[in-house]
């Protein structure tokens, strides 16, 4: 029992890390637009992510109830051989993020934990321990098609707020004005965040104590305390991630101009939301990436460069499977090594995550590299500076040519 | 097995028809504003949506050019102060469309 315990304090404590570096890496998803067009004062656009993801973190538990209630099938488990598994899982999701992060390679934090899990669980439980229907339904489809609706949504609202907006007389078209929308939907993106990427450590926290008989498996709602304790974790870790970004951020991002921004901020959030409301697993980055590419791909002239596309695609196909092997190497020490097996995975955790900070204190952050992998999914569409006009400043043209003849 | 396909249309539908609403109704909004002489910001002549970040002295200018144009706009008091009206009011229906969503979610909840 004291060793369940022991273990149970683990998981908690690596599941809230975890919970810490995803508010910590995804500041910039939100926020860094804003602030590099003047919309907000950093401190303040850090302080407001801070504080919304903390609410949404409050406002639906169904993501978390898909992890704690639905994924793993808790009457095929042993109180005593779980924990440990959920433990490393946990440290395949913690080790795969590492390694993207120090090669640079596009990722999720949220599929490297599934992956992490389901790795674990296949080789220290296996393959009967997993709802194969909720992980297809809530996981790995709301994976591939969430970026694409986001794109698709992102791409009509992108035309829909140029052509409103556009003037065929050169006088002013107010779109300006969307810097200032983008406060609002900025702060609708870190609400949309707190809804889906705190509640996925809620679910594990939660899944770890049904396991082990202190919760019920018949009610998968995350306790209060769970809630709380993800909620203050994930917004610490924005607030302190925020800080991190601002110092460098300068004026370096001109290429995302305010009407498409708003626009693709606009999609994001309401695809996470949506997506929230019903249960579904996300990854907050990868949408956002796809209302990035949607977006660009609404303004005029814009083509494709399919090469990123495809490195961009290759990093998420690759998330789920490789930080499941991780995990499954975790899980594989536990099972041969038994106790000794938690102790090695923690020495490797600590490890680790003294190479996290380590690496962390190193790396300066510039305006080149503060915006993560959803700034690079940009860079998947190129859009002219000056795009050729459209049919009716072409009509307008010809006519203009013709009084004048 | 059994996948719920009609969760992910639910789902696509209901972003889609959100954000929409959100895009339009600003946009809109901000047509009105400039109607109302009421410029959110001028920018640069050259790109007009470009993000730039302007000294102070270029936004001493821009204002005196906002000025300019709402001497000459020929709208009358009346017709600007409609437009104004109606652009506040399309920035308050997307405040209650996102406040309708997220009382939608937590009712779910």
């Amino acid at each position: 029992m004291e060793s369940a315990a022991l273990i149970i304090v683990l998981v908690i404590a690596l599941a809230l890390f975890f919970d810490f570096t995803n508010g910590f890496h995804d500041t910039a998803n939100a926020m860094a637009t804003p602030i590099a067009t003047g919309a907000l004062k950093p401190k303040v656009a850090v302080l407001l992510a801070a504080s919304l993801n903390l609410v949404g973190a409050f406002l639906s538990t169904e993501v978390a109830k898909t992890i704690s209630g639905g994924m793993i099938r808790e009457d095929q488990l042993s109180p005593d051989i779980f924990p440990p598994i959920i433990f490393a899982g946990l440290i395949g999701a913690i080790t795969w993020n590492m390694l993207t992060w120090l090669l640079g390679l596009p990722s999720s934090s949220s599929h490297a934990l599934f992956g992490g899990l389901i790795g674990a669980t296949l080789v220290g439980v296996g393959a009967s321990a997993i709802d194969t229907g909720v992980v297809l339904s809530k996981v790995i489809l709301p994976a591939l098609i969430a970026p694409l609706t986001a794109g698709i949504i992102a791409f009509a609202v992108t035309k829909i707020a140029y052509g409103i907006t556009r003037r065929y007389d050169m006088k002013a078209d107010g779109r300006d004005g969307f810097r200032w929308g983008q406060i609002f939907t900025s702060s609708l993106v870190a609400l949309a965040h707190g809804t889906n990427d705190a509640q996925k450590t809620m679910g594990v926290i939660t899944l770890a104590l049904i396991t082990v008989g202190w919760q019920s498996t018949s009610n998968p709602d995350p306790q209060l305390w769970v809630v709380f304790a993800c909620a203050l974790t994930i917004a610490l870790g924005t607030y302190m991630g925020g800080w991190r970004i601002i110092r460098t951020l300068g004026k370096g991002l001109t290429d995302v101009k305010p009407a498409q921004g708003f626009s693709a901020e606009t999609s994001t959030a309401a695809t996470i939301l949506a997506s929230s409301a019903l249960g579904f697993a996300l990854s907050t980055t990868q949408v956002a990436s796809g209302s990035v590419i949607g977006s660009g791909l609404g303004r005029r002239g814009s083509t494709v460069r399919w090469n990123t596309v495809g490195r961009i695609m290759i990093g998420w196909v690759l998330t789920l499977p490789a930080a499941g092997a991780v995990g499954a190497a975790a899980a594989l020490i536990v099972v041969w090594l038994g106790g000794w097996g938690v102790a090695v995975d923690a020495v490797i955790a600590v490890v680790i995550i003294m190479g996290l900070f380590l690496r962390s204190r190193r790396d300066s952050v510039t305006s080149a590299n503060a915006m993560s992998e959803v700034a690079d999914s940009g860079a998947a569409v190129n859009v002219p500076r000056k795009p050729g006009p459209t049919r009716r400043q072409r009509r307008l043209e010809r006519d203009k040519v013709g009084r004048d003849a | 097995m059994l996948i719920n396909w009609e969760a992910f249309l639910h789902v696509f539908v209901a972003a889609i028809v959100g954000a929409a609403i959100v895009v339009t109704f600003y946009s809109v909004g901000l047509r009105l504003l400039v109607r109302g002489g009421r410029p959110p910001l001028v920018s640069p002549a050259e790109f007009t949506d470009a993000i730039t970040v302007l000294t102070d002295k270029q936004k001493r200018r821009a204002e005196k050019a906002v000025a300019k144009a709402a001497k000459k706009n020929p709208l009358s008091d009346a017709q600007k102060r409609v437009s104004l009206i109606g652009a506040y009011l399309c920035f308050a229906v997307c405040a209650a469309a996102v406040l309708g969503a997220l009382l939608l979610i937590l009712l779910r909840h």
